[in-house]
């Protein structure tokens, strides 16, 4: 198969760090490449470069065996390099149509003509299986179909190399397998796809090529053929990787936290809670399983105070709970890790000192007069702790929290939530886009609070997260219980069953 | 009450007159924020584009070089804003509002330059009418719309015009991009800085021409304070009429009818005091703006400054 692209010894030096050190990735015309390695091994800087966002300090890049080099993304674009990124580049106000042709020249007249423009999108739409509603504004698309414009776009600027930047840590596992036929599609038609990714599983799933960056240098590249998921995580993390097996627990303590025929928002299919009766149990932890939108944020927000449940009770050792509010829930010794670290965990332009004593800032540790007046000193000593204690890699613990890498981040609220020893933690997808390392880092915390008395309930779309961690499971589909299954031994197919509402 | 109706054409006519300056000013803010760029500072651009559309006009005896000044100072005054906004990304309320406190203050030395301390007003040139034949002859509603000074007819030109930038040509799509998510028109190869410039340089000269309007074509003199609020009132006319042009034209109708009429209501109602007629306008954009206004509607990435790499 003939070379599309590739990239010679790549270094990008920011001030005094090397994000890439000598880096080189070849990429052949109708293959699958993985960029495989964990949060900070340069993926993204080298594609920057590749895309022409950063010019790299040294290093050549070939296009179909031609130096070139890469001015900026319209360069990229023009010689048929396009990224869809992580995050997605859409305008939420426009139609899927008027996205997908912004700013291009492939039609020459200066009006817009939407029907000839419609045509060329939909046959092109069609030639790949990718099924968008061009009529459609983008803030009323699912995250699936906002992703299949973000292809269209790309391939409608004639890209042949496509860059998906973690493509599928926003997609549910039904639209990533519609994900990976589009990707088949492609390749089918010799165009090639550089897919970003630290999910073991689909990366042996659908990569011909696997080239593992590590600390900003390329590890190796491999077959995916001739490699196993446990080689490839040993060389992402430079050592021999060991998945921790966790003992599980059998027989708990006494209830923490008991819901009764709770019922939230019932009416709703999907984001409600119906007849919800379970309960929590000192040194346990509950994993709550299911597809995403099943009642699992509903679930969240009542343990935790925000919403008060529209019928049933919760009970707590103290009795019924009366008033239901975050602060009251946390003043009963509930912490919280929410599903969106950012925009419920933390305050990003705030620093990571100040984000880790946001809720105790009446604590006379930090305070005198309840708040009144900061003892700046002991603060930013409780922070230099948390930062040794946590891990948590930072050039100070005054840069806002928004610096942070992600798992970096949820290190701050694990340390935020932790610190008080709480009766009962909620940890709703506290691994959601963190890699290897970290993953293991929030899990091993989980486990040691659990076995120090505290009752946890998980909350998790990863249903191997929920197996490897749960010493009871339940299974959520359209809000209600559908059984409650042991931790250890756990019936894997009959919650795969249940999980799917059967 | 009969006074009134018999005033129904002049209040027409009226309204038609006190909505151009309006007009104008609120689709410059239209392209401002089209591209992202809110802009509270249409007051002072236009209190500087009447003074010198004032100056030049009286100098030259030429209204249409008063025209052209009111433009250009709009948009010099505009840079400043522009430099400041999108080079040195300071927040755009706060530089909106210096220009509001520095351009009058400009204007008015400048008037004193010009023309002393003194408290009789000097008389500048007036742009005369257009009749467009035929359409004028038309009773009650001929004399109103179609016996106005160019300046009006190409003011109400602006709003299809207008329209069918921002709906029907692939520029238009592309300066709307800029101002609903940057980061991604840059990624398209849109230039969101270049866009942002001429949003800024369109706002300052139709802003200045507004200005220009309250001098050369709604009376022929210059007083401090001739701007009264108005580059507000088309600030909250874009919001009203929901940054479409048409919206737009509606709003600035409403308003300039409420002026309009507070005029009527002045010269044919004694007894009252003319303040309380004088308030019509500026309750009327109040209530308005808390009865039919949503947040989410403008373009999203209104107000924010772009960091470019």
């Amino acid at each position: 198969m003939a070379e599309l692209m590739r990239m010679e010894h790549i270094s990008k030096r920011f001030g005094t760090k090397l994000a890439n050190d000598d880096v080189s990735l070849g990429v052949n015309e109708g293959e699958v490449h993985t960029l495989l390695g964990e949060n900070g091994a340069g993926k993204s800087t080298l594609m920057n470069v590749l895309t022409g966002l950063y010019q790299p300090t040294s290093g050549k890049i070939f296009f179909r065996g031609k130096e070139t080099k890469i001015n900026g993304p319209r360069d990229a674009a023009s010689m048929g390099i396009g990224m869809v990124h992580q995050h997605f580049m859409l305008i939420n106000a426009m139609t899927a149509l008027e996205n997908i042709t912004l700013g291009t020249k492939n039609n020459p007249s200066p009006r817009l003509n939407r029907s000839e423009d419609k045509r060329k999108v939909q046959e092109l739409a069609d030639r790949y299986g990718l099924e968008v509603d061009l009529d459609a504004r983008v803030a009323d698309m699912s995250i699936g179909m906002q992703q299949r414009v973000e292809i269209l776009k790309v391939l409608y600027r004639g890209a042949d190399l496509l860059v998906l930047d973690e493509p599928t840590a926003v997609l549910t596992d039904v639209e990533a397998e519609g994900l990976f036929s589009i990707m088949q599609s492609l390749t089918a038609e010799k165009k090639a796809v550089i897919f970003i990714s630290h999910k073991m599983r689909e990366v042996m799933r659908v990569s011909d090529r696997i080239t593992v960056l590590r600390d900003g240098k390329s590890v190796t590249t491999l077959s995916c053929a001739e490699t196993t998921s446990q080689e490839l995580a040993d060389l992402m993390i430079g050592h021999r990787f060991r998945e921790s097996i966790y003992e599980k627990v059998t027989n708990p303590g006494e209830a923490v936290m008991s819901l009764n025929h709770v019922s939230l928002y019932p009416e709703r299919k999907h984001g409600g809670l119906k007849d919800v009766s379970l309960s929590i149990h000192r040194g346990e932890i509950v994993g709550v399983a299911g597809i995403d939108g099943n009642g699992q944020s509903q679930l969240a927000q009542v343990v935790t105070g925000f919403a008060q449940p529209t019928s049933g009770t919760v009970d707590t050792p103290s009795g019924k709970v009366a008033i239901y509010s975050p602060k009251s829930f946390i003043d009963a010794g509930v912490a919280d890790i929410p599903e969106d670290r950012n925009s419920m965990g933390l305050v990003g332009d705030m620093s990571i000192a100040e984000n880790l004593i946001l809720k105790n800032t009446d604590d006379e540790r930090f305070s005198y007069g309840h708040g009144a007046w900061f003892k700046s000193r002991h603060i930013h000593e409780f922070a230099e702790q948390m930062r040794e204690k946590n891990d948590i890699r930072c050039a100070s613990v005054d840069q806002p929290v928004r610096s942070l890498s992600g798992g970096n981040q949820q290190k701050v609220i694990l340390a935020r939530e932790l610190e008080s020893h709480p009766s009962l933690l909620v940890a709703a997808y506290p691994t959601r886009g963190l890699d290897i390392g970290a993953t293991e880092f929030v899990h091993d915390a989980m486990i040691r609070e659990r076995d120090a008395g505290c009752a946890i309930l998980l909350i998790s779309a990863d249903f191997d997260e929920v197996l490897k961690l749960s010493d009871r499971i339940v299974v959520l589909f359209e809000g209600q219980v559908m059984g409650t299954y042991p931790g250890k031994g756990a019936p894997v197919k009959e919650i795969s069953l249940a999980m799917a509402g059967k | 009450m009969d006074t009134i109706l018999s005033a129904l054409p002049d209040i027409l006519s009226a309204t038609m007159r006190m909505t151009v300056p309006l007009l104008l000013v609120a689709i410059a803010e239209l392209f401002s924020e089209r591209a992202g760029m809110v802009n509270i500072g249409l007051d002072g651009l236009m209190s500087g584009g009447a003074l010198a559309g004032f100056l030049a006009g009286y100098f030259s005896g030429n209204p249409w070089v008063g025209v052209l000044a009111g433009m250009v100072a709009g948009v010099l005054i505009n840079l400043i804003y522009a430099y400041c906004t999108i080079k040195l990304c300071v927040d755009q309320v706060v530089l909106g509002m210096a220009i509001n406190i520095l351009a009058p203050a400009l204007a008015s030395f400048f008037y004193k330059v010009a023309f002393g301390d003194s408290s009789a007003l000097a008389q500048g040139v007036q742009m005369a009418t257009v009749s467009i034949p035929l359409l004028s002859d038309i009773p009650v509603i001929g004399p109103a719309l179609f016996q106005q000074t160019p300046l009006a007819y190409i003011a109400y030109l602006l709003v299809p015009l207008s329209a069918m930038f921002f709906t029907q040509y692939r520029a238009g799509l592309n300066y709307c991009a800029v101002g609903e998510n940057p980061q991604a028109a840059d990624t398209l190869g849109i230039n969101v800085i270049g866009t942002k410039v001429l949003a800024c340089v369109i706002c300052g000269a139709l802003s200045g021409l507004g200005g220009a309007f309250l001098t050369l074509c709604y009376t022929s003199t210059y007083a401090d304070g001739i701007v009264a609020g108005r580059g507000f009132i088309a600030l909250s006319a874009v919001i009203f009429g929901r940054w479409q042009s048409l919206g737009v034209l509606v709003a600035c109708m409403l308003f300039g009818f409420c002026d309009a009429l507070q005029i009527v209501l002045q010269v044919n109602i004694q007894g009252t005091p003319y303040q309380f007629f004088q308030m019509i306008p500026y309750m009327v954009t109040l209530i308005a703006l808390v009865l039919f206004v949503s947040k989410h509607m403008g373009p999203a990435a209104n107000g924010q400054p772009y960091y470019h790499e």
